[in-house]
């Protein structure tokens, strides 16, 4: 331990000069910029591509292999059941007895063919078919403000083939064109959405408004 | 590092080689032109913040409410993270603004730039490979892991090209790797209130979203926060620094238990089945056993950073401006500072150890300012040291 009073030395006055951050070495320079900032700046440049361009690329050019076969239904949270056509491409939801492990099926499915999509969702609603079909216009309006996809053209009525009946409105959007539905179960909200070009075929309208019918809840009994 | 000098001259120099080593104190300055990971960073957090907001703007109409209610939970989330921070970092402090960068980097450029579209296009994928079912029991815990960890953990990169001065051990990164987990966090939590607010069909947003809010900032604590700490200051051993020897083990440990632990984390639900009560069981044991470990990186990272403290003052032991069980209790942990306060006779005389304390971390921090010099500011320091010791009430105000 030095004695203070016998050791003179002391800290300097003033602080040592530092150069600022934007000093660079003259010989570290190129066009200017510091040439030790450029490799982990391109690895992160690398790494930001690969995330979100060439992954999404390659999930692109996969195409679906989940084709729907006669008999398949799809279910959903709260034991809502579909109908999906066959023949069509299942991109999200999962068939009536291959539940995930938690035992808890997804809240969504959605099916493809060619350009038509047509997906349900399921969640809690208190209130009727209309009352939902209001709600979902509501939200709808307040999302696109006018643009996109939209519900348009007045409320009708749809039984599926259950008998329950249900709230149904065309949308409409930039050269897309397509049919909401929707149906209370008790207090569980269903929301079925068709889009795709506005001149596919009734072929595929039939196949859509045949979903649509097919969708059923355990609770509801037959009429 | 800490060696044996023996005259104040040597452990002034003692000092600087710990200050310049460090970089405790020095400035950071975020525009730099010549720096390209300036324009790297800028590019990134300003097009992800840029995503950002505009989601936010275009759902507000639709989901007000429940938007407002995320956002002021969340910001006083991370002002208590950003307080306790502050309260476990005594030592070679980092400058609030680099962590703020951090933190905008966890928030906007490591979210919506990197981790988004990953995930999504790698659940596509397996689900495509092998199945819907398969994808929602083990895709997240076998695709968010991987691109979240390296998104956030690739931030750490761009912060030492803008701060190699600063950013020098692995405390840093630790500190920098929880700031960024924070901003991830934040960001992601309130996109998720936002989906939770339309998942009832737009009705009741608040009632949909609050379970949401309340379980991730539960859960958050042991989740990206904690994550991104541990990957960080197992980056910076893999990369090596000027006050840290690279260590590729043990950097590569680091790394991978933080994505060992996001996979099991993602993969509760599935390994636990229908049971509910297993749910709870293993979400209690992850917790914990994160909790451990990240405690076991803090005091393994935080040691050299209190070697660079003890450096730092103790040429004010020589000065007899600290004592001896004063130098020992700030380079030490907490317990040793509990012991240290203990020792006062009573209460009194225990708060004011506690004061001493604090004012000796002051000076410190002003020592780092001055670089070592004996400025105006860490004379007053000192006077202040002094001061509170001597039971000296402060000047009226």
């Amino acid at each position: 331990m030095p004695d203070p009073e016998t050791d003179s030395s002391s800290a300097t006055s003033a602080p040592r000069f530092e150069p600022d951050a934007g000093w660079v070495p003259a010989d570290e320079r190129l066009f200017g910029v510091d040439r030790r900032t450029i490799p982990p700046t391109l690895a992160v440049f690398a790494l930001v591509i690969v995330m979100s361009v060439v992954l999404p690329v390659i999930n692109a050019r996969v195409p679906y292999h989940d084709i729907v076969k006669a008999g398949d239904v799809l279910r959903l949270q709260g034991d809502v059941t579909f109908v999906p056509e066959a023949g069509w491409g299942i991109t999200s939801g999962v068939r009536a007895g291959n539940a995930p492990l938690s035992g808890e099926y997804p809240a969504a499915a959605t099916v493809e063919h060619r350009a038509v999509k047509f997906t349900v969702r399921t969640a809690p609603f208190d209130g009727d078919a209309n009352k939902l079909l209001d709600q979902i216009e509501t939200t709808s309006e307040a999302l696109n403000r006018g643009r996109g996809v939209h519900v348009a053209g007045t409320h009708t009525t749809i039984v599926t083939d259950q008998g329950k009946q249900g709230a149904t409105a065309r949308v409409t959007g930039p050269h897309t064109g397509g049919v909401i539905a929707a149906f209370v179960f008790e207090s569980r909200g269903v929301e079925a959405v068709a889009t795709g070009p506005s001149d596919a075929g009734p072929e595929l309208t039939a196949a859509v408004f045949g979903m649509i019918r097919s969708i059923s809840h355990p609770g509801e009994k037959r009429q | 590092m800490t060696t044996t000098p023996t005259t104040l001259a040597d452990l002034d120099r003692a000092r600087d080689i710990a200050l310049d080593l460090s970089g405790w104190g020095r400035r950071f300055s975020f525009y730099q032109p010549r720096n390209f990971a300036f324009w790297g960073y800028l590019m990134l957090v300003g097009t992800g913040m840029f995503v950002s907001i505009s989601r936010v703007t275009r759902e507000y109409d639709a989901y007000g409410p429940a938007i407002a209610l995320a956002v002021t939970s969340f910001a006083i989330y991370a002002a208590l993270f950003w307080w306790f921070t502050q309260r476990i970092d005594h030592y070679a402090k980092l400058p609030a603004k680099l962590m703020l960068v951090a933190f905008l980097w966890g928030g906007f450029a490591a979210t919506w730039m990197m981790a988004a579209s990953a995930n999504d296009a790698i659940l596509a994928l397996y689900a495509k490979s092998f199945g819907q079912s398969w994808a929602l029991n083990w895709g997240a815990g076998l695709s968010a892991p991987f691109t979240e960890e390296t998104a956030k953990g690739s931030g750490l990169l761009l912060l030492i090209a803008l701060a190699p001065r600063q950013v020098r051990t692995a405390f840093d990164g630790l500190i920098l790797g929880a700031f960024i987990g924070l901003g991830f966090q934040i960001i992601e939590d309130i996109a998720y209130a936002m989906t939770s607010a339309g998942s009832q069909f737009g009705a009741n947003q608040i009632g949909a979203s609050i379970g949401t809010i309340i379980v991730r900032m539960v859960s958050g604590v042991a989740a990206h926060i904690l994550y991104s700490a541990i990957f960080c200051a197992g980056l910076i051993y893999l990369l090596g620094r000027p006050a840290e020897p690279r260590r590729v083990g043990r950097g590569l440990l680091l790394m991978a238990i933080p994505m060992l632990l996001h996979g099991i984390w993602d993969s509760l639900a599935a390994t636990a089945g229908r049971s509910a009560l297993m749910l709870v069981g293993l979400l209690i044991a992850v917790v914990v056993i994160a909790l451990v470990i990240v405690v076991r990186v803090y005091e393994l990272t935080v040691r050299r950073e209190r070697d660079f403290l003890r450096d730092v003052m103790t040429p004010e032991e020589a000065r007899n401006v600290v004592t001896a069980a004063e130098l020992d209790a700030m380079a030490g942990n907490r317990k040793a500072r509990k012991r240290y306060r203990k020792t006062s006779p009573n209460r009194r005389e225990r708060k004011r150890a506690r004061y001493v304390l604090n004012a000796a971390y002051d000076l410190a921090d002003e020592l780092a300012g001055a670089r070592g010099a004996d400025t105006d500011r860490v004379r007053f320091a000192r006077a202040e040291v002094s001061r509170i010791r001597a039971g000296v009430p402060s000047p009226p105000w």
